[in-house]
């Protein structure tokens, strides 16, 4: 693989000697797999081979980039992008890409999942195990991906690297009736971590205590999140985080570094952790990825930048390049003190919600938006499920449910699957006075 | 385009035949794409790739494989079809999947654009993009964040299969995604507005965006200086043709899809209050007798526009409700199959890499006869909500909500100030239901929607004339 990493600085080297001030190459070399199911019978199973460079160069503040495909023409289209360029329109808050040198560590991907020919038999095990939890009858259905990357990145600036990524996830719904039905998720960047049967079991499960769901009452309560709904929301979280979202006003965050916007509890972080599913040696300007803390106590510390757009913050980059728009790797929540359990001992009365989707806002600045919870949703008392509901919406406000948060659980699980577009560390978190409305 | 060899599909095919499979189909993509990114009138990034490769799906022992890859060289063919082949047999299916029943087609067809895209120079573009936003800025109205991005998609495609199809196409599509945040009295109101277009450059001037976009601001400064919040209760609702739109394809066109319908989806993007035995299915009244809501690929131009689907099945329209009742589902070959029907050619995919599943293309209800003056005047008390902000469904399309961004009160059919998030969320039986008048002109919004996994954003029209729901509990 040395040659690809030659032939990624090749092309550096050739859109510098045409004239351009700053040059990152990225090659990827990826396989990914992945088995559909559903009423618990595979679906269709896909390979995807896919050979990729990226090049985005700059010249006199102009910022152009391309994807190739067709590698005899590599050179030609690296020409055609430096024609582009020149026609281009400069921008002028544009603030350079990362320069110097960096040692990477060493990537710890997992090659056995690059070699993995037929995975058929992680969705049957969580398939049985989802089925052993209920007497008869459960309808499964979901996705197991199976993920291998070589990296291979060359800057004009300095940062050379190779990195391997590596990621394996399921993800299975399980339906005890057609209107009961439970959600569980298994992601691990190596083998040895993955569990699907955990999966399988909480989908089973949920699905089972889900049945029989009346439908749920317009008020305010006292809600529990599983941490598969938590994952959803720190998503939204490290959407409006990113530098980008905060200029072009799509965040509840700006103008407020500094300021409390959470609960105390509440401390938040980036971190491309070996365990994710997101793990990764440096970012798309190749600075190494690193840990950012977004919020620290409940206090807006930092935003996720790029270089451009830390200088424009008059901030450092935090390793999340992304040329134009700075990205969350893998959010976590920090552990509260509480075991589920306990957490749930602190309900008289109140909701568990296990899972949403459909998160939609009136204002990305103010963060009104309404979610609608999808699988068990549950009335607590004293920490006890007392019935099944349906039919309910979550509509309140970002800020004002970081500032409700009231308990966090120690138990954290990884989360990434279909509705979720960022990995998180999530755990079971209360939260106080969420306003839930219904259909009329 | 430089990045397809039909030699080699038509090589992959055969070597999939050869490997004595149930079908077999291989599917090229060539694209041109271009992304143009201003952020206040400064471009930030312009972004031009040349994307292509095919991928081989094959049914073997009533299992599926699909292998893809962007290499084309016969090695790189053997081993995708190897990969779909082993990747089906190992699916260990106990209900073998069927297609259904379908003659090979032969048709090159093709979207003309009048102004060629790729005769507009790349200076040109930005030039006329930063000409949008200086007008957005020149309506006397605060408008710090503007977010213009203009998209390029030039595909073509080459579809073969083992029952003799050969399908050769070309679309070119343009489409605008703009947010907008408008700022008065220390206050921010957003808009994000899509235009969509299958044909040439000239889609800018059939969109106006600049005319739109200044509507835009004036409409959410005035919502944030005259807008009240609704007295919630009963009332009429008077949709605008964006809502009427998006209404349509949330509760219409989604729950209509086969695969969801059949829980192929389930984990994912949901079922469908419609399922074999439930209380909906064919023949089930769902909405007024006023109610038909149709999807056709074949609106000359439209976003959503094919001839073909990509399984070779030859588009038309589909009556999903017809006069308030639940009448045809969409399919491709899998669901048609198992239903028992033929395909109507639903069958679409956004690229090589992805798999041809079950989607919608121009979702909307037919126009009645009503003028916009007649709808309104019988109107005692109620909102007209000539647009959404936030919207959402549940994941069987039956609990749904549209919150307003354009609105305003209507008293005893004379339409009044605005009304600030006038917010309607109820049943889609109880939605269409309440439909008493329809108007007789039509109109199209551009919308991506989202299904699959892995994701495919596709395009679509979303759209419909002006209705009235009478008696709705509105907030």
């Amino acid at each position: 693989m040395t040659d690809l990493l030659e032939r990624t600085g090749a092309l550096v080297k050739k859109a510098k000697s045409l004239g351009a001030d700053e040059v990152i190459v990225k090659t990827t070399f990826g396989r990914r797999m992945q088995i559909r199911f559903s009423n618990n019978e595979v679906d269709i199973s896909k390979i995807w081979n896919n050979y990729l460079t990226d090049v985005a160069l700059t010249w006199n503040k102009r910022v152009v980039a391309t994807e190739i495909r067709n590698f005899e023409r590599a050179e030609e289209r690296v020409e055609d992008l430096f024609k582009l360029a020149k026609v281009s329109q400069p921008n002028p808050m544009y603030g350079g890409i990362a320069g110097g040198t960096f040692a990477y560590g060493k990537s710890k991907a997992d090659g056995k999942i690059s070699t993995l020919e037929e995975p058929t038999a992680y969705v049957e095990q969580a398939i049985e195990a989802a089925r052993a939890e209920v007497p008869t009858g459960l309808n499964t259905g979901g996705t197991l991906y199976a993920n291998y990357e070589d990296v291979y990145l060359v800057s004009s600036e300095g940062p050379t690297g190779r990195d391997a990524r590596s990621s394996i996830e399921l993800s299975i719904r399980a339906f005890s009736q057609k209107q009961a039905s439970g959600h569980g998720v298994e992601c691990s960047s190596s083998l040895k971590d993955f569990d699907p049967s955990r999966a399988g079991r909480k989908a089973g499960e949920i699905a089972w205590l889900a049945k029989d769901p009346v439908a749920g009452e317009e008020g305010t309560y006292d809600v529990i999140f599983d941490p598969l709904i938590t994952g959803s929301m720190l998503g939204t979280y490290a959407m409006m985080a990113s530098a980008f979202f905060v200029m072009i006003q799509m965040s509840v965050f700006g103008n407020k570094l500094g300021e409390k916007v959470a609960s105390e509890i509440v401390t938040l972080r980036d971190s491309p952790a070996s365990y994710s599913v997101a793990n990764r040696l440096f970012d798309d300007e190749g600075v190494p990825a690193r840990e950012t803390v977004i919020i620290d106590r409940g206090v807006l510390k930092s935003y996720l930048h790029n270089t451009s757009t830390a200088k424009i913050f008059k901030a450092e980059t935090s390793g999340n390049a992304g040329l134009v728009v700075p990205e969350a790797w893998n959010v976590e929540l920090d552990p509260g003190g509480l075991s589920r359990e306990e957490l749930f001992g602190e309900v008289r009365r109140g909701l568990y919600l296990t899972n949403t989707w459909y998160t939609r806002f009136q204002n990305y600045a103010v963060g009104d938006f309404s979610s609608i919870p999808r699988d068990g949703a549950f009335v607590l008392e004293n920490g006890e499920i007392k019935g099944s509901i349906k039919d309910i919406r979550i509509s309140d406000n970002v800020l004002r449910m970081l500032g409700g948060m009231a308990a966090i659980s120690r138990e954290r699980q990884h989360i990434h699957w279909w509705e979720s577009q960022y990995p998180t560390l999530s755990p079971y978190i209360l939260i106080k006075d969420v306003k839930i409305t219904r259909p009329k | 385009m430089d990045t397809m060899d039909k030699d080699i599909l038509e090589y992959a095919l055969d070597h999939a035949l050869r490997n004595g499979v149930e079908y077999a189909e291989a599917r090229a993509h060539s694209v041109h794409q271009e992304q143009i990114v201003l952020r206040n009138g400064v471009l930030e990034a312009y972004i031009q790739s040349v994307d292509g490769g095919f991928n081989v799906r094959v049914l073997a022992d009533g299992g599926l494989g699909f292998a893809s890859t962007n290499r084309w060289t016969r090695e790189e063919a053997d081993a995708t079809v190897e990969a779909a082949c082993r990747l089906a047999r190992a699916s260990g299916r106990r209900e073998k999947i069927q297609f259904s029943e379908m003659k090979g087609n032969e048709a090159d067809w093709r979207v003309e654009e009048k102004e060629k895209v790729l005769d507009v120079d790349p200076e040109s573009k930005i030039g006329f993009l930063s000409g949008i936003d200086k007008e957005v800025t020149a309506q006397g109205v605060e408008v710090p964040s503007r977010m213009l991005q203009c998209f390029i998609d030039l595909t073509e495609k080459y579809f073969i299969n083992s029952e003799g199809s050969r399908i050769t196409s070309y679309v070119p599509k343009v489409a605008c995604f703009i947010i907008i945040s408008v700022k008065e009295e220390g206050k921010v109101e957003q808009a994000m507005r899509q235009f969509g277009y299958s044909g040439g450059w000239e889609a800018f001037d059939i969109w106006n965006v600049a005319d739109e976009l200044a509507h835009e601001t004036m409409v959410l400064q005035r919502v944030i200086k005259e807008g009240k919040p609704l007295q919630p209760g009963k009332m009429s609702l008077v949709c605008g043709t964006e809502v009427v739109g998006i209404a349509s394809h949330e509760s219409c066109g989604h729950p209509m899809e086969a695969d969801r319908i059949l829980g192929r989806e389930m984990s994912q993007a949901g079922r469908s209050f419609i399922y074999p035995g439930g209380p909906y299915w064919l023949g089930t009244r769902i909405g007024s007798d006023l109610v038909t809501i149709v999807d056709d690929p074949r609106v000359e131009h439209s976003y959503g526009f094919y001839e073909y689907d990509d399984e070779g099945v030859e588009a038309r329209p589909r009556y999903l409700y017809k006069d308030g009742i639940i009448n045809e589902f969409f399919h491709n070959r899998e669901t048609a199959a198992k239903l028992g029907v033929e395909s109507n050619g639903s069958a679409r995919a956004v690229n090589y890499d992805r798999e041809a599943i079950v989607r919608m293309a121009n979702t909307y209800l037919l126009p009645g006869d009503m003028s916009e003056e007649e709808l309104l005047e019988d109107v005692k008390h109620g909102v007209y909500m000539k647009s959404f902000t936030e919207w959402n469904i549940d994941d069987r399309r039956f609990n749904q909500r549209y919150v307003g961004r354009e609105a305003y009160l209507i008293e005893d059919g004379e339409v009044g100030s605005p009304v600030a998030k006038p917010t309607i969320e109820m049943t889609t039986k109880g939605f269409w239901s309440a439909v008493d008048g329809i108007t007789k002109d039509i109109r199209f919004d551009a919308a991506t929607c989202g299904k699959g996994d892995p994701m495919q954003g596709i395009p679509v029209y979303t759209g419909g004339p002006i209705i009235r729901l009478t008696g709705v509990h509105m907030k």
